[in-house]
């Protein structure tokens, strides 16, 4: 599968879009546009306005996440911002701060 | 995930920034801004590099504008077409690639010459 890693010891500062799955296990600053899955891992940390379709989060977030189907909040993540989609997961253990809008 | 996967950037995704880190990546998507590696970073015949680069070793396949300075080595091979002006101590140039820059490798000539 042709997926996108950045990896544990990779910065971003800027604007990612794309329209494949992305996997994030180092740090990410400003935005990320999607039309696919976004997952950021244990090792992960996004600083970042997030569009796209799916998100699992595993590491830590801050910024506001806009998915088109779901958002999952897994166990051990840190997240804080405001989260709007249709579903939405939090796992037994998460962390989160913030405003959920399910329409 | 393994986590000494070498970071990928995938062919739908595009970057418009700073990337920086010290581990191999491969780019086949697109990337615009400015690359700061302390390993080996590879543009494949589908990456688009639009960005000056530090990096240890550079090889590229794809496009690449931007100047580069590479501690080690950088190859430019047969399929990619380049714009930019090169540093780094090793340099091949395979025939095929297309190039348009300056080249620096820092030899040092005898005295006498």
């Amino acid at each position: 599968m042709a997926n996108t890693v950045i990896g544990s010891s990779i910065v971003i500062d800027g604007e990612i879009t794309g329209d494949e799955d992305l996997v994030i296990q180092g740090t990410v600053k400003g935005k990320i546009g999607l039309k696919q899955s976004l997952y950021v891992e244990g090792t992960g940390t996004v600083e970042a306005d997030i569009q796209t379709q799916n998100v699992e989060i595993a590491g830590q977030v801050t910024g506001n996440i806009t998915a088109t189907d779901k958002v999952e909040l897994k166990a051990n993540c840190r997240m804080v911002g405001d989260i709007k989609a249709p579903r939405i997961l939090i796992a037994d253990g998460a962390s989160f701060k913030g405003n959920v809008d399910m329409d | 995930m393994a986590n000494d996967s070498p970071g990928m950037i995938g062919k739908g995704i595009q970057i418009r920034g700073t990337l920086s880190g010290s581990e191999d990546l491969v780019v086949e998507g697109r990337v615009e801004g400015k690359i700061n590696l302390k390993e080996h970073l590879t543009i494949e015949q589908s990456g688009i590099v639009v960005a000056d680069i530090e990096t240890e070793q550079l090889t590229v396949w794809g496009q690449l504008s931007g100047n580069v300075d590479a501690v080690s080595r950088a190859e430019i091979k047969s399929s990619s077409v380049v714009v930019g002006d090169i540093r780094a101590p090793k340099i091949v140039i395979e025939d095929g690639a297309r190039f348009r820059g300056n080249i620096e490798m820092d030899v040092k000539l005898p005295p006498n010459i």
